[in-house]
């Protein structure tokens, strides 16, 4: 299981802000640099950290961090 | 003499005129809070913005800059500056260090209005910006420093009357950074006249009347975002919609019908993405108020224009400016049939040209450089310390624009791609050299490349063409690498969508890159003359 303080560091890395918090309900609009364009350095970095791969705008449709944290590890238990 | 001070008109005129009490600003936050604030409001809170200015000793004809993602604080910080006759930027909010690092440095900006989560891109090259002296959070209720306040409370204490100085028409005004095929970004600066076609164009080009509800979705960072989310919508006391999230479908669609908006003015690169949004039912939205779909930024395709008349049952109208002519110059509107694909026609008072390289006039139907005759009211007045940019954008009297266009019988213009190397990006101009710049700070690559390629969502995506060091390899870990990089240097419109690794970037003998060959290849097109490339 992948926990919301392993999730961090990739949000830090990708956001270049090292203050960020996040909580599951953290959304696109609580991060100042979270835009469509960064949201595809973020998919990419989260795909090479927790080794997944996302369908073409399946992250978009997540409403928050929980969402997004749910759907990493739904997909790392399918990978079993 | 009359006042010419854009913010008089956009807020103290208007109180004056009996709209104190009208709705000029609807803001609707990220979490969906909406707060009305009227013209007297705007005008109270940017008097007060004002006072601030001068409290801190900020001189008229001083540079400030806002570097805010759409929050109200932008709105009245904007107005206040200019009612203080300061030269008042906008950057925008995912700008990279590299990117404000030349803003704020050549511009010699004074103070910056920001928010805590942004100041730490300033806060890392301030040691690099002497002329920095102040900068105000609007997110922190006390002061973090002598030099970093807090807007709060600064703006509790200043009084909400200012006397707005009776501003002359040659004043400067409202600065953008824009970007060039070589150099740094060149700050476009306008003087308070511009308001004259700013009104015109939201009277005669978007029909704004006493009673829309106007939105236009641009970021206040670029040039539209100013003259048609502030200034020429306000100067006529329409009342505007601005929110606080950005792209999404299905709120942009409830807005339009629960806000009932009579106007939108919005982008292509967000029209192409609603097109493509195959789970949206637009024949559920109930859009009958909405009189008129604008669009600007980078050609419309005519299938959306297709689009919406088929699936929105709406026109959009194409409308054609840059940030150097401050105002809508060519356009499709309303009472004009419109040609899909074309950039509509000339308005009063504006007069283009088609040129060939040498000056001379060319004909219907021939490809040249779009002109425009110098002169017009919101003409820009110079590039901020850089006189000798700005003179070679004229000839006999033309302003060159950059872009390669056509006009044909019947007085429409349509585009045809940029003369320089430029690139247009969902409609922000992006410099190949900056990303070639930032991409050589990596210690993996020798050499880079950049150029434009077509997009069909973003008209046109950055791609770079990279030469490694030895031993280094291409993985996805260092695709991830470049792209943050670019992003968190430059901003994130600059990220290259493609990197194609190569052996050598192709210049010529004096070392130029040579990207029309690099285009050429990437297209698969015919080189052309290769004369001039070394060996």
């Amino acid at each position: 299981m992948i926990s919301l303080e392993e999730l961090t560091p990739v949000f830090k890395q990708v956001f270049d802000d090292s203050s960020i918090v996040l909580t599951r309900n953290s959304t696109a609009d609580d991060i100042d640099d979270w835009d469509s364009l960064t949201h595809m350095n973020l998919v990419i970095a989260v795909e090479l950290r927790f080794k997944i791969k996302f369908a073409l705008g399946e992250l978009q449709t997540l409403k928050n961090v929980g969402d997004m944290l749910d759907m990493i590890n739904k997909k790392i238990a399918k990978q079993g | 003499m009359e006042n010419f001070n854009i913010a008089y008109h956009c807020t103290t005129k208007q109180c004056q005129a009996g709209l104190g009490d009208k709705v000029a600003m609807r803001w609707i936050s990220s979490t969906f809070e909406r707060r009305d604030y009227t013209f007297g409001e705007m005008d109270q809170l940017s008097n007060r913005f004002a006072n601030v200015l001068q409290t801190l000793g900020v001189q008229a004809g001083q540079v400030i800059f806002t570097f805010l993602p759409k929050t109200p604080e932008q709105f009245t910080a904007f107005l206040g500056s200019l009612k203080a006759e300061c030269i008042t930027g906008t950057l925008f909010s995912n700008f990279g260090d590299d990117a404000l690092l030349d803003r704020l440095g050549a511009s010699e900006a004074q103070l910056v209005v920001t928010r805590k989560s942004l100041y730490r891109k300033i806060a890392r090259i301030r040691d690099q910006l002497p002329a920095l002296r102040t900068v105000i959070l609007t997110d922190v209720a006390e002061d973090l420093s002598a030099d970093v306040l807090s807007w709060e409370r600064l703006m509790e204490t200043a009084s909400d009357e200012f006397a707005i100085p009776v501003t002359a028409p040659d004043t400067p005004s409202v600065l953008h950074y824009t970007s060039g095929s070589t150099g740094k970004p060149k700050g476009v600066l306008h003087c308070h006249r511009s308001i004259l076609q700013q009104s015109r164009t939201a009277r005669e080009v978007l029909g704004l009347q006493a009673n829309d509800l106007f939105w236009c979705t641009a970021d206040q960072g670029w040039v539209t975002g100013t003259s048609y989310g502030i200034i020429g919508p306000w100067s006529l006391g329409v009342t505007q919609l601005h929110i606080g999230g950005g792209y999404s479908p299905q709120q942009w669609f409830e807005l339009l019908q629960n806000e009932r908006i009579t106007v939108w003015y919005t982008a292509p690169t967000a029209l192409r993405m609603l097109m493509r949004e195959d789970q949206m039912a637009y024949s559920e939205f109930d859009l009958t108020h909405l009189r008129s779909i604008f669009s600007v930024g980078e050609p419309l395709n005519p299938e959306v224009i297709v689009w919406g008349r088929d699936t929105l049952q709406k026109e959009i109208y194409d409308t054609w400016f840059q940030t150097e002519t401050g105002a809508i110059m060519i356009a499709n509107r309303p009472g004009i049939p419109i040609r899909p694909g074309s950039m509509g026609t000339p308005l009063p008072g504006i007069e283009p040209g088609i040129l060939a390289d040498d000056g001379a006039s060319l004909p219907n139907g021939e490809h040249g450089n779009l002109c425009v005759r110098a002169g017009w009211d919101s003409m820009f007045r110079t590039y901020l310390n850089n006189d000798s940019a700005y003179a070679s954008k004229f000839r006999d009297g033309w302003y060159y624009t950059g872009d390669m266009a056509w006009r044909d019988n019947d007085g429409y213009y349509w585009f045809l791609g940029r003369s320089d190397d430029v690139i247009n990006t969902s409609g922000h101009l992006v410099s190949p050299f900056e990303v070639e710049s930032a991409l050589l700070e990596l210690p993996e690559i020798a050499e880079s490349g950049v150029i434009g390629a077509p997009d069909d969502l973003l008209f046109e995506k950055v791609v770079a063409f990279v030469n490694f060091h030895p031993g280094t390899e291409f993985t996805p870990e260092l695709d991830l690498k470049i792209r943050l990089h670019i992003a968190n240097r430059l901003s994130s419109v600059a990220i290259p969508q493609e990197v194609v690794p190569v052996e050598t970037v192709p210049k010529n003998k004096s070392g130029k890159i040579m990207r029309r060959v690099l285009k050429a290849r990437y297209l698969g097109l015919d080189t052309g003359d290769i004369s001039t490339l070394e060996d």
